[in-house]
C-alpha cells in the first residue's frame, strides 16, 4: 500500500494537483480516501497506472519506496552540474563572442561587462526595445532613486 | 541603457528570438529569427508622426493596459533603440490590407511594409540567458475581483500610476473616477507563497520591499494631504542592506501593517473603491472600505522561458526557474550556457545586476584566450590644431521632433543666434542626434572651417559623448562642444509659457556661445594599468574571486588574516539546496593553492596602500616580514562573523548555544543530538534591534534547515522555532513548508514580549505567548539554539587605508546600491561576500564572480583613459589647503617643495582620483586651482552673457 498525498505526488510527477484529483475521481487511478486528503493505493495498481502513462521507472521507484530521495530539492542534487567544472569539454576553437538573451537590467549589465572587457556581444531581445520590467518602475528601494 | 545601445561591441537584435541552438561550449551556433519592425531603423528619426497618424489604438502593455498606444508605437519615451515599430497584430494594413497612413506621413520614408522575417545564424562562444520574469496575473481570482472591480490594481499598474511618465503623469488617481485616493490598501503575497490557487510555492523576495516603497512614495505624492495606508501581510520580509531601516521608517510614518489576509474584495458603494473583510490577529472579523486596493503580485518565470530552456537544452526547477547549483549559481545544467537574473530565481535589482556580472565573468572565463579577437576599436582622423585661431562657432538648434519645437520657437532662436559674436553658422535640425545629422555636422565643420560647436538640444548627460564623437570624426577636439539644454531645462518645464520659454532658450544659447568661445582643446590622460589583482580575505568569496581573476589570466595575490583559507564555510554542512559544503570547499582550497597565477599569503595583513585605479602599491606583512606588491584592482572580501549573544542565558548555561555551535555538534556528534527530546530556536538574537537595526538575512533559512535535520534525525523530537517574521525568501520558502510538514512548531514573538528563558536541573524553560491561541506558553526544552546576529569583521584599518566607506553597521558600502552593487566608491576597488552584507553561499559566490567581471573591465586594457575634466593647480596656489577639506574624492594632497632655496607649499591634484566636481575651484580664494573645461574665465563669460538680457 502506498500512502498518497495529492500535493506531494503532483510535485513528484511534475503535474498539477488537480490532475491527480481528476485521475482518482475518474477512476483512472484506483485509490481509497483516508484522512486529510490522503489516499491509499495498491502498489501493483500504481505500477499498472504508471505504465499506462509511461512514467519513468526512476520516478515510480522513488514514489513506491520513499526511502530514496523523494523531495524535489533532493532530486535536484542528483542532476546538478559539478560546481567547479574542470571536466567540461571545451571546444578547441573557441569564439570570442557571447550571446545574451534578454534585454532587461540583467542582460544589459552582462552585455556591458563583456563588451568592456574585450568580447563582442549579441544581445537578443524579444520586444522592440531593451529595458525590461525595470523600465516600468518608477522608483527603487531603499534609496528612492529613479529607476530610469 | 543608452550606453548599451551605442556600444561598438554590442549588437542589438530587437524583436528577435532564438529558434535553434547547437555546438559545444566555446563554439556554439545559434539560429535567431528576426521579426520585421516594418520601420527602417536607419531612417527612423523617432519624430512620432507615424504614431500620431496611426488610427488604431490598442492597450499599452508598458502602462499595463492603463492607457492606449497606437499600432505604430515606441515602447516608452526613453526606449533604446529610439526607433518606432509597427505591431503586426494590431496594424490595420497588416491585418486587413488597407490604411498605410503612416507611410504617407513619415518624413523620412522609413516605413517598409515589405519587410520580411529574417533567419540569421550566429557563432558565439558562450550564451547567457536572462529572460527575466513576468508579473503574476491575478485575472480569474474572483475573490479579489481583479479585472471586475476597477479600483483593484496590481502593484505594477500602481507603479505606472506613480510614474511621472505614466498614464496620469505621476498624479496618483484611482481608475474608477480619477479621484485621488485617500485610503489605500496593499495585499501581499498575491501569486507567491501560494500552492492553493496557483503553483507558486516560493516567495518572490521583492514584494514586501516594493510595497513599502510604493507607500512611502505615495505619501510623498500626496504633498501633506493625509493618505491612510494599510498593508495586509503574512511575514514582512526586508532582509537586505538598509531594508530594515526602510521598513522602520515606513512604520514611523504611520503606515498600518496588519498581519492578516483579506479573503474577499467587494466593490465599494456606487462602483467606486472597494470593501474588504478580514480577520484580525485577535480573531475578530472586520469590514473596512478603501478607495483603492493594490495587489502585490509575485514574480513568475518569464513567458516563453520553458520553450527557451528546451531550445537551449537546459533544465528548469519545479517552479519553472532555471536549475542551478548553489555552489555555482550562474551555471546552467549545460556547459557554456549561463543563467542569470530573475530567470534563475526571483530577486531584486541589485542581486540581478550582481548575478549578471557574475554570468559575464563565467561566460568570459572559458573564452579568455580569444579575448579581443572579435571586438573593434574606433579610430579617428588626426586632430586639427585650433590654438591661436579666432573662434568660429557653429550653432545647431534642435527641434527634438515636437519636444522642443512644440513650445520654443526654434526658428527665432536660430535667427537670434546668428547675430551673436563669433558665430559663423546656425542651423536648425529636426533631430540633431540622428545619425544623418551627425554626418551633416561633420561636413559643416569642414566646409565652414568651424572650430567650436554649440548644440542647443537636450542634456549633456546622455548626449555629450555622442557630439564629442562627431567632433572627433570631423578632426576637432571633442571638448570643443558645448551644450545648451533647451529641452529638459526649458521646453519640458515651461510648457504653458511658450514666449518666455523662447526668450529663455535665447539666453541659454547666448551663454553657451560665450562659454564655447573660450573653450580649449583638452586631452584625455592615459595611465598604465598594472594587470594584476589583489584579493583581501580568503573565505569562499575571496577564493572564488581570486580563482576567477587567475582563470582569466591575471596574476593574483590572495591575502588571508588567519592561518588557513576557508573562513566561515568550515562550519557549514550544506547549502539551502542541500549540496554538501565540505568536499567542495576542500576542492576549492586545493585549486586556489595550486593555481599558477595565484599567490596565497596566509597570516597576512595589509599595511599600506597608495595609488589609484590601475596602479596601486601596497606593503603586506606576512609573519612579521614586509613584502611589497603592485596591482591594478583590489577585491575586498573581508567577511563577517557570528556575534556573541548577551541574553537568553548564553554563556551561563551550556545548553544554550549559537547556530554555528549547534551546526558543529550536528556535524560531529549527530547520534548524541538525535537522543534529545526537545530543542528550541530563538530568531533575531541581536538583529533587528536598536543595537543592530538590520536583518541578518541568513539565520531564518539556517534555522529552518537545522530544524529539518533534527526532525529527520529523530521524528519524535519536539522542535520549536520562536521567530518575529520568518524570512525564507525566494525558493527557500520550500524549506519552511517542509519544516512545517515535518511538524516543526513555529511560534511568533514580538519585541515587546520577548521569550524569557530560565534554567533548572532538568532542562530549560522558555516562557512566551502564542499569538494564535492568544495564550501564554511554557516550553520545556533540552537545548536552546540562538540565531545570533551576523556582524562584519572589523575593517576600520582597511577603510582608512583605501579611504573607502562603510555604513553605520560596519558593512562596506558599494558605489550605488542598485546599479553598481559590487563597485566601491573608490575606483578600482570592488567588494563581495559578507563584508558587504550577511548573505548565503550562493549570493556570496555570485558577488565574488561579479567582482571578477568588474575588475576585468579595469584590467583588460593595458592603458586606461581618464576624462579630461580634471582640476589643475596654478602658480597662484600658496598652499593654504582650504580645498583639501572640501574634496570629496581625496584627490588633493599638500606637497612641500624647495623652490629657490625656500620651502614652498603647494597643492597637487591626482588626476586618477579627481572627478572634476569643481568644489576646490569654488573654495579657493585666489584662483589657485581650476577645473579644465570650466575655467573661471568661461564661467565668468557665461554669467556676463546671462546678465546681458535682451542684449
Amino acid at each position: 500500500m502506498i500512502d498518497v498525498r495529492i500535493g506531494q505526488l503532483a510535485q513528484q510527477l511534475g503535474v498539477h494537483r488537480n490532475t491527480i484529483t481528476n485521475w482518482i475521481k475518474s477512476g483512472k487511478l484506483k485509490a481509497t480516501a483516508t484522512v486529510g486528503k490522503r489516499y491509499l493505493v495498491e502498489e501493483s495498481e500504481f505500477r499498472r497506472f504508471s505504465q499506462t502513462l509511461r512514467i519513468p521507472e526512476r520516478m515510480v521507484a522513488a514514489i513506491v519506496a520513499p526511502d530514496l530521495p523523494a523531495h524535489p530539492i533532493d532530486n535536484a542534487i542528483l542532476t546538478q552540474p559539478k560546481s567547479i567544472q574542470s571536466e567540461v569539454r571545451m571546444s578547441d576553437k573557441p569564439i570570442g563572442s557571447v550571446m545574451v538573451v534578454g534585454g532587461g537590467i540583467a542582460g544589459i549589465q552582462a552585455s556591458l561587462d563583456l563588451a568592456n572587457s574585450g568580447y563582442a556581444v549579441h544581445l537578443v531581445e524579444r520586444s522592440a526595445g531593451i529595458g525590461g520590467v525595470m523600465a516600468q518602475l518608477d522608483k527603487t528601494y531603499p534609496t528612492n532613486d529613479c529607476a530610469m | 541603457m543608452v550606453e548599451c545601445g551605442r556600444h561598438l561591441n554590442i549588437q542589438l537584435h530587437t524583436l528577435s528570438e532564438v529558434i535553434g541552438f547547437n555546438g559545444e561550449a566555446g563554439n556554439f551556433n545559434v539560429t535567431v529569427k528576426k521579426h520585421p519592425r516594418y520601420i527602417r531603423p536607419e531612417k527612423c528619426i523617432a519624430c512620432g508622426a507615424c504614431a500620431e497618424k496611426c488610427p488604431k489604438k490598442v492597450p499599452d502593455e508598458y502602462n499595463m493596459g492603463l492607457s492606449k498606444r497606437k499600432a505604430a508605437y515606441i515602447k516608452y519615451a526613453q526606449s533604446v533603440p529610439l526607433k518606432y515599430a509597427i505591431d503586426p497584430e494590431a496594424c490595420i494594413y497588416l491585418t486587413r490590407g488597407k490604411c498605410r497612413a503612416c507611410e504617407k506621413f513619415c518624413p523620412t520614408g522609413a516605413i517598409d511594409f515589405e519587410e520580411k522575417e529574417e533567419i540569421v545564424q550566429m557563432a558565439v562562444g558562450s550564451v547567457i540567458l536572462a529572460p527575466g520574469y513576468t508579473p503574476f496575473d491575478p485575472t480569474g481570482w474572483d475573490f479579489y475581483g481583479y479585472g471586475r472591480i476597477s479600483d483593484v490594481v496590481t502593484s505594477i499598474q500602481y507603479e505606472r500610476l506613480l510614474s511621472a511618465g505614466g498614464p496620469y503623469m505621476g498624479h496618483v488617481v484611482r481608475p474608477s473616477d480619477e479621484k485621488e485616493p485617500r485610503k489605500v490598501a496593499w495585499i501581499q503575497c498575491v501569486g507567491s507563497r501560494n500552492t492553493n490557487r496557483c503553483s507558486n510555492g516560493y516567495c518572490s523576495s521583492v514584494c514586501c520591499m516594493y510595497a513599502i516603497k510604493q507607500m512611502l512614495i505615495t505619501a510623498e505624492h500626496a504633498k501633506g494631504q493625509p493618505v491612510e495606508q494599510t498593508v495586509f501581510y503574512m511575514d514582512m520580509r526586508s532582509p537586505g542592506k538598509e531594508f530594515e531601516r526602510y521598513y522602520e521608517s515606513a512604520k514611523a510614518r504611520g503606515i498600518r501593517f496588519l498581519r492578516s489576509r483579506p479573503h474577499t474584495i467587494e466593490p465599494g458603494e456606487g462602483g467606486n473603491g472597494v470593501r474588504m473583510r478580514y480577520v484580525t490577529e485577535a480573531g475578530e472579523l472586520k469590514e473596512e472600505e478603501f478607495d483603492l486596493a493594490v495587489l502585490s503580485v509575485g514574480l513568475e518565470p518569464a513567458k516563453g522561458s520553458r520553450q527557451l530552456a528546451e531550445t537551449f537544452g537546459i533544465q528548469l526547477d519545479n517552479f519553472g526557474f532555471a536549475q542551478s547549483s548553489n555552489l555555482s549559481p550562474v551555471h546552467s545544467t549545460r556547459p557554456g550556457v549561463f543563467v542569470t537574473g530573475a530567470f534563475q530565481a526571483p530577486k531584486a535589482i541589485p542581486r540581478s545586476v550582481t548575478q549578471a556580472s557574475a554570468a559575464a565573468a563565467a561566460a568570459a572565463e572559458a573564452l579568455h584566450v580569444v579575448r579581443g579577437t572579435l571586438t573593434r576599436e574606433k579610430s579617428y582622423p588626426a586632430e586639427r590644431d585650433v590654438s591661436g585661431q579666432a573662434p568660429r562657432i557653429g550653432v545647431f538648434v534642435c527641434s527634438c521632433g515636437i519636444n522642443i519645437a512644440g513650445v520654443v520657437d526654434v526658428k527665432s532662436v536660430a535667427e537670434y543666434a546668428r547675430a551673436l559674436p563669433n558665430v559663423a553658422l546656425v542651423e536648425n535640425n529636426l533631430f540633431t542626434c540622428s545619425a544623418d545629422t551627425q554626418d551633416m555636422i561633420a561636413a559643416r565643420v569642414r566646409e565652414h572651417n568651424l572650430n567650436r560647436i554649440v548644440i542647443a538640444a537636450c542634456t549633456p548627460r546622455t548626449h555629450e559623448p555622442l557630439f564629442q564623437d562627431t567632433l572627433k570624426e570631423a578632426g576637432l577636439n571633442g571638448y570643443l562642444v558645448e551644450m545648451a539644454n533647451i529641452r529638459n531645462q526649458n521646453s519640458w518645464v515651461h510648457q504653458r509659457e511658450p514666449e518666455k520659454a523662447t526668450a529663455k532658450a535665447k539666453d541659454q544659447v547666448r551663454m553657451a556661445v560665450a562659454k564655447a568661445a573660450l573653450a580649449d582643446p583638452l586631452h584625455k590622460l592615459t595611465i598604465q594599468v598594472v594587470q594584476k589583482a589583489l584579493v583581501i580575505g580568503g573565505g569562499i568569496s575571496g577564493m572564488t574571486a581570486a580563482l576567477g581573476m587567475a582563470e582569466q589570466g591575471y596574476p593574483t595575490v590572495l591575502l588571508e588574516k588567519a592561518d588557513r583559507l576557508g573562513g566561515n564555510a568550515w562550519n557549514l554542512t550544506s547549502t539551502a539546496k542541500g549540496e554538501a559544503v565540505r568536499p567542495w570547499l576542500e576542492g576549492l582550497i586545493e585549486k586556489v593553492n595550486q593555481h599558477e597565477h595565484i599567490k596565497v599569503l596566509t597570516s597576512a595583513t595589509l599595511k599600506t596602500a597608495v595609488g589609484s585605479v590601475g596602479s596601486f602599491v601596497s606593503e603586506v606583512e606576512v609573519d612579521g616580514q614586509l613584502q611589497s606588491i603592485t596591482y591594478g584592482a583590489a577585491i575586498l572580501a573581508t567577511g563577517a562573523r557570528e556575534s556573541r549573544p548577551d541574553e537568553y542565558l548564553y554563556g551561563q548555561d551550556p545548553r544554550v548555544m549559537t547556530q554555528l555551535q549547534m551546526a558543529t555538534r550536528l556535524m560531529e556528534r549527530p547520534a548524541e543530538i538525535a537522543k534529545l527530546g526537545s530543542v528550541a530556536f530563538i530568531q533575531c538574537v541581536g538583529s533587528r534591534n536598536e543595537q543592530r537595526p538590520y536583518c541578518s538575512r541568513i539565520c531564518c533559512t539556517h534555522t529552518v534547515k537545522s530544524a529539518i535535520r533534527l526532525k529527520e534525525l529523530n521524528p519524535r523530537m519536539n522542535v520549536y522555532v520562536l521567530f518575529r517574521d520568518l524570512r525564507t525568501y525566494g525558493k527557500r520558502e520550500e524549506l519552511y513548508k517542509k519544516a512545517r510538514d515535518l511538524g516543526v512548531l513555529f511560534i511568533r514573538y514580538t519585541l515587546d514580549s520577548k521569550p524569557r528563558v530560565t534554567s533548572n536541573g532538568r532542562g530549560l524553560t522558555i516562557a512566551c505567548s502564542d499569538p494564535i491561541l492568544q495564550m501564554p506558553l511554557e516550553l520545556s526544552v533540552d537545548h536552546l539554539v540562538l540565531a545570533a546576529a551576523v556582524e562584519p569583521n572589523p575593517n576600520h584599518d582597511l577603510v582608512a587605508l583605501y579611504k573607502c566607506g562603510f555604513n553605520a553597521d560596519g558593512f562596506l558600502t558599494e558605489a550605488h546600491p542598485k546599479l553598481r552593487p559590487v563597485d566601491m566608491s573608490v575606483d578600482g576597488l570592488f567588494l563581495c561576500g559578507m563584508g558587504n552584507y550577511p548573505q548565503p553561499i550562493e549570493e556570496s559566490l555570485a558577488q565574488a564572480q561579479a567582482t571578477v567581471s568588474r575588475a576585468c573591465v579595469v584590467l583588460a586594457r593595458k592603458e586606461m583613459q581618464l576624462d579630461a575634466i580634471k582640476s589643475a593647480v596654478t602658480e597662484k596656489c600658496d598652499g593654504c589647503a582650504l580645498c583639501l577639506d572640501v574634496c570629496p574624492y581625496r584627490a588633493l594632497k599638500l606637497m612641500e617643495e624647495n623652490g629657490n632655496g625656500r620651502p614652498r607649499r603647494m597643492i597637487a591634484s591626482d588626476p586618477a582620483l579627481c572627478k572634476g566636481c569643481g568644489l576646490c575651484a569654488a573654495t579657493c580664494p585666489k584662483g589657485g586651482i581650476y577645473v579644465h573645461g570650466f575655467t573661471l574665465e568661461q564661467l565668468k563669460a557665461q554669467v556676463v552673457a546671462a546678465l546681458a538680457a535682451n542684449g
